[in-house]
């Protein structure tokens, strides 16, 4: 199975394989609770979402179109689910393991630092509308290009790019004013 | 501009991520595979309905698009006279039989359906897997002591002592079942001591593993161990041990097991720790079985059905959908249940594997056969037939104790009490092999006390397992099976001729006790002379195991006897501490803590670190009490 593409396990999936669904998701399943977790900062919470994307994939299987990518369905079925989820739940997000744990080892000065700003980076992204959140996310923490990025949120180019531009402006602004 | 985009790429990854849950993550990956099944049933039912239609569209389709418009017109014409059939229908009426061959025409699948609305009303509850938090919720600790009250236990008074001169034989079958220990756990876990008929101390003392040794020949399914120590908790008195375990089955050679899971649906089977924690439980068990080892499934509640026909286990989505689709609701049709449950079993038979009906429930059965004699002589006569039940129990509010254990004992059966997570990988995985592989049946014991060096015994629970001196050697009589590597231990407590803790008075018209001397005194060296009546799995002639207990077998002091010897005596003295025993005088909590901290042994599990925790629980729910 390790030398089945996503796209080859989603198709032997369509066709009733049930092993393969199962090794598709066992692969990415550490992947999905990554973005989870980013998005939600809460780990049992990033654990629930993660299941429910899992589940998810095996409704949509078949609405999978051949021409896009595996990993932007993927990130799209992610974001829609944590964004539902979040919905539901109205859970305030703690980054605190993320960060607790590491200023706790005795760090150099620089890397410390880094990591405190990283803190007050995601609690400033927490205060932007969702949508800049997202592109955000995408974009710079899974490296995704704006033209990418669109496909997931299923809008333009420009849109992502305004997006990005935007939350750019309101983070600075957030985090200097904290400062 | 890059510069900073570089920055926030950077913090935005320095963020650490805690490692998920590994049992969220199983739980995750199995809600979605079962889902994935589920799906997949349902996709290969709507098929099925229409198989001609699809084969024809899939023919179709393939050959291009020219043809495909073909098809939809070939369609639509099909779907027209389809429908002008349906305008005409109400003029069918007046014949109802053209109406009704009519309407089996055009929906072959109605009389199917109807035949499966007992499944689907059982069905009817799917339920979505709600979440991870619901394979720890359940451990979090429990509600509603006050139901406690409701959990129906058989009452049972200890032994009493015995005289050697009048009495000198005592037989008991083994009890291999350990539900008591954990109900006391749960119950001492919230802070009560446990109703006295819920404490069987037999069950509290088989619950762990004892290292006892093994027969060096396969051909003997166990070796019994006897020792003769000082009793903790009197001076005066001493405790004989017999401890026998049984080999364990290599894993390659272990057979092929038929499972007919048998599990309650109905409505008290809602609490968190009953469903869920059984959907957890089979979650577990199925990971360990072989891939051509057979699992099915019947539920009952109002009414009893197969949700899953036989399939083999490497089917395992088939079987994790099959599980996931259950949920409580209705009345407890257990007597119904059971039947089906058994009559699977019979179809899927094998001979040379093991066939065992694993039934899951509160032991509410509200409808149908619900007198325990009854389903007791149901299951009883089913024995006869080769396939094994184990009875798993669960929840708190209507525990029915008493009918699970003569279910168990009944059945040729293991009875267990599952209270956490923890105790279903107890014995549904750790100790799969002992609760699944039978290989000794019917193992009665029976002891012979020499009235020249004992003049009165004990026997320390089993007081629901007692049997007539006649029964021993009565094939016919049933008694306790024992499991791949399983260990039962049984103790006596035994007065030597001449001790002042001596109960019972000498008779003013009995005969002195010189009986029988001269036969009596070629054997003066021996204590007792122990018997064990066993059969092999498939056999229905019983075999004997005879060792005599002496001198050899003696140890001077508590602190000599080997370890697992005194740990046994340290869980004694604990479950005749909790029953109010009058026997253990002043011993209390604390002795028997100073015991069984000496002895931990091993403890691969932490089985008895847990149960020292149990003591010192129990010391402040004493405490709690006599306020």
């Amino acid at each position: 199975m390790d030398n089945y593409s996503d796209i080859e396990l989603v198709e032997l999936s369509v066709d009733g394989d049930t092993e393969a669904f199962e090794y598709l998701i066992k692969r990415h399943y550490m992947a999905v609770y990554k973005v989870s977790y980013k998005w939600c900062g809460v780990k049992e919470d990033a654990e629930d979402i993660t299941q429910e994307v899992l589940i998810k994939l095996a409704q949509k299987l078949k609405t999978f179109g051949r021409k896009s990518s595996f990993k932007t369905w993927l990130y799209r079925i992610i974001i829609n689910t944590a964004k539902d989820y979040h919905r539901k739940h109205a859970t305030k997000r703690v980054y605190e393991t993320a960060f607790a744990a590491e200023r706790s080892t005795d760090n150099p000065g620089s890397q410390e630092d880094e990591h405190i700003d990283a803190a007050r980076l995601y609690k400033a992204l927490e205060k932007l509308p969702e949508k800049q959140k997202t592109a955000v996310l995408l974009v710079f923490s899974e490296g995704l290009t704006h033209n990418e990025a669109a496909r997931v949120l299923r809008c333009t180019e420009a849109t992502v790019s305004w997006r990005i531009f935007q939350a750019k402006k309101r983070l600075k602004k957030s985090l200097e004013h904290e400062i | 501009m890059t510069e900073e985009n570089d920055k926030l790429k950077r913090l935005l990854n320095t963020i650490q991520i805690p490692e998920p849950n590994e049992e969220a993550r199983k739980g995750a990956l199995n809600a979605a595979v079962a889902e994935f099944e589920q799906l997949k049933k349902a996709e290969e039912e709507k098929v099925e309905g229409f198989s001609w239609l699809r084969r024809r569209t899939d023919k179709t389709l393939r050959r291009g698009p020219v043809m495909s418009k073909q098809f939809v017109i070939a369609v639509g014409t099909v779907f027209s006279i389809f429908l002008m059939v349906m305008v005409m229908m109400p003029h069918f009426v007046s014949y109802p039989n053209q109406y009704s061959y009519l309407r089996r025409l055009f929906s072959p699948r109605v009389e199917e359906k109807s035949k499966e609305g007992l499944v689907d009303s059982l069905n009817s509850f799917i339920i979505k897997y709600g979440g991870s938090s619901q394979s720890t919720a359940f451990e979090r600790g429990w509600r509603d002591q006050t139901y406690a009250a409701r959990d129906r236990f058989e009452a049972a008074t200890p032994n009493p002592v015995k005289k050697t001169s009048e009495e000198p034989v005592s037989t008991f079958s083994i009890d291999v079942d350990t539900a008591s220990y954990a109900f006391v756990r749960r119950a001492l876990n919230n802070g009560t001591l446990p109703q006295k008929n819920a404490v069987r101390i037999e069950e509290l003392i088989n619950y762990f593993d004892y290292d006892y040794p093994l027969p060096e020949d396969r051909s003997i399914p166990f070796k019994p161990t006897v020792a003769v120590f000082p009793t903790p908790w009197n001076p005066d008195t001493k405790l004989l041990h017999i401890g026998i375990k049984g080999f364990d089955i290599v894993a390659q050679k272990r057979p092929k097991s038929n499972l007919v899971f048998l599990i309650d649906v109905s409505g008290s089977m809602e609490d968190r720790d009953k469903l869920p924690l059984l959907k957890n439980a089979f979650r577990m068990l199925v990971e360990t079985l072989d891939p051509e080892d057979s699992v099915a499934m019947v539920v009952y509640a109002g009414a009893a059905g197969t949700v899953l026909e036989p399939v083999k286990a490497k089917e395992k989505g088939k079987i994790l959908a099959a599980l996931e689709r259950l949920s409580a609701g209705g009345s407890t049709a257990g007597g119904e249940g059971i039947r089906q449950a058994y009559a699977l079993a019979e179809a899927n038979f094998d001979p040379d594997g093991v066939n065992r009906v694993i039934l899951a429930t509160d032991g509410d059965f509200n409808v149908g056969i619900r007198d325990p004699e009854e389903l007791k002589g149901f299951v009883e006569r089913k024995r006869k037939t080769g396939i094994f039940l184990t009875v798993l129990g669960f929840g708190q509010g209507n525990y029915n104790d008493a009918l699970m254990q003569k279910l168990a004992q009944n059945g040729n059966g293991v009875a267990a009490y599952i209270d956490s997570l923890n105790e279903a990988r107890k014995v549904l995985v750790d100790e799969a092999h002992a609760n699944l592989f039978t290989i000794a049946k019917d193992v009665k014991i029976q002891i012979e006390f020499n009235p020249a060096k004992i003049t009165e015994y004990r026997l320390i629970g089993y007081e629901t397992r007692l049997l007539r001196r006649e029964d021993f050697n009565n094939d016919l009589v049933d008694a306790g099976d024992v499991g791949a590597g399983h260990s039962v231990t049984a103790l006596y407590e035994i007065t030597p001729t001449g001790s002042t803790a001596k109960l019972i008075d000498d008779l003013r018209y009995g005969k002195p006790e010189t009986a029988g001397k001269e036969n009596v005194e070629e054997k003066s060296g021996e204590y007792a002379f122990l018997k064990i009546r066993y059969k092999l799995p498939e056999s229905k002639d019983s075999l004997l195991l005879t060792r005599a207990v002496d001198k050899k077998s003696e140890y001077q002091s508590l602190a000599s006897a080997p370890d697992e010897v005194r740990f046994a005596s340290a869980v004694a003295a604990f479950g005749q501490l909790l029953r109010g025993d009058s026997h253990v005088k002043d011993f209390t909590y604390n002795d028997v803590i100073k015991i069984a901290e000496s002895v931990r042994g091993k403890d691969r599990f932490g089985y008895r670190s847990e149960f020292m925790n149990l003591v010192r629980l129990a010391k402040t729910a004493r405490a709690m009490g006599d306020n």
